[in-house]
């Protein structure tokens, strides 16, 4: 998920500098102050995620946890998503400080549309739908951002479905992954304290 | 009353369970020590060929990936594609700084510089060397005594040439291993510092941002 530095042109560039831009300062603005230490906590947990590589499939792949940050932090998930990558990029080189904006877009703007699609859902009374909701969640997030890395990634490699299949079927080890890592989660909190779920 | 009580300790087992949880994500990340996307590109010279080899910094190779050798100035002298074991070689093709470009796939790019001194003297002189010189027609008794010498000079001349390209070879090859296992130590390895490091510096900004925000309100 994390593109290299050199990959993308400038207009990619600029329009995802931009997006992640806006999309921060809607988080930062929404984030009350009573949630800031869940929000670094789902940083950090993101911020280490992404070293647990998971050893399927033919291309090198880790966890992502947008899914969960989604769900638990709404728009909330674009500063946290922001602050982890720029530390990956520095302290262990992943992706890059150009492609910071595009890199942060494509993770947290799926993890935002997972929380206005499955937030409610996750929360309902029956337990069977609050976790294959839950599952949707953690494997939907991995789906899109895949779908829009292929999408940034179209101004460089010829053809838009031929990446995409690449990309989307290199991650669907970890969209099951997440699902049922997402499924867990969203089953111990809704037990231990509800009210965190859904925003 | 009763409520508050199970309040407090149903937030009691939530933190606990999260720290568990870091703890262990924290211990997976000290045993596995894999790091995954990243990819690197390492070159050598060996006789009058580049090899590359290019792999994931989780160690998977990066198969059909393309490389790209570019000249200072950015002209493209050529292209390939890595095989099944990331590995691609070619001719040198002149005696310039090469800039490898690496592109895997899914957005990966890596790039690597083989200076000019690491290519091998010996391949300019493949090139610059006149041949051995024409035997002229019609010499005098002394032209043809010369022209023995220059034989024996010759001969003598190719041999220690082959010796000494020989030589290079098996030095090359013996050290190959050795090649292989300095650019496997100069790797960047993500250590356990540098993760709990992040995360100091993630609660680190969370505690400005609570600051500003607390002198806010």
């Amino acid at each position: 998920m994390h593109i290299s530095e050199g990959v993308l042109s400038a207009p990619v560039l600029i329009t995802g500098a931009a997006l992640t831009a806006v999309a921060v300062g809607v988080g930062l603005k929404k984030m009350d102050y009573d949630r800031i230490p869940q929000v670094a906590i789902l940083s950090s947990a993101f911020f280490v995620a992404s070293l647990i590589h998971v050893p399927v499939g033919p291309s090198s792949i880790h966890l992502i946890l947008n899914g969960i940050m989604g769900v638990l932090l709404g728009f909330a998930a674009f500063p946290a998503i922001l602050v982890a990558l720029t530390l990956q990029a520095f302290l262990f080189q992943f992706g890059g400080i150009t492609t910071l904006g595009v890199n942060t877009f494509n993770i947290a703007f799926p993890a935002v549309v997972c929380f206005y699609a499955f937030g409610h859902a996750v929360k309902h009374k029956n337990s069977v739908i609050a976790l294959c909701s839950a599952f949707g969640c953690g494997f939907v997030a991995v789906l899109l951002s895949s779908i829009m890395v292929a999408t940034s990634l179209v101004f460089v490699e010829e053809s838009f479905v031929q990446v995409a299949r690449l990309v989307v079927i290199a991650h669907l080890p970890v969209m099951i992954i997440e699902g049922v890592l997402t499924v867990f989660c969203v089953g111990f909190l809704g037990k231990v304290r509800p009210e965190i779920l859904g925003g | 009353m009763e409520r508050g009580i199970l309040f407090k300790r149903s937030s009691g087992i939530h933190k606990a369970s999260l720290n568990y949880l870091f703890a262990g994500l924290l211990i997976l990340v000290t045993v596995s020590q894999a790091s995954a996307h990243r990819v690197i590109l390492f070159s050598y010279v060996e006789g009058h060929r580049v090899f590359t080899e290019s792999y994931f910094s989780d160690g998977k190779r990066c198969q059909a990936s393309k490389i790209e050798v570019f000249d200072p100035v950015g002209n493209k002298l050529l292209e390939g594609v890595t095989n099944k074991a990331g590995e691609f070689s070619f001719d040198i093709p002149g005696k310039t700084d090469l800039r490898l470009v690496l592109t895997a796939t899914m957005g990966h790019r890596a790039e690597y510089t083989l200076p000019a001194e690491e290519l091998p003297d010996a391949f300019e002189e493949k090139f610059e060397k006149p041949g051995p010189q024409p035997v002229k027609q019609g010499m005098p008794l002394e032209g043809i005594m010369r022209e023995k010498e220059i034989t024996i000079a010759e001969v003598t001349q190719v041999d220690l040439e082959e010796i000494r390209s020989v030589n290079t070879d098996a030095t090359d090859k013996k050290l190959r291993p050795l090649t292989k296992l300095i650019a496997k130590s100069q790797e960047h390895r993500v250590s356990a510092t540098e993760v709990i490091g992040g995360i100091g510096y993630i609660l680190g900004i969370m505690g400005i941002v609570m600051y500003l925000r607390s002198r806010k309100r």
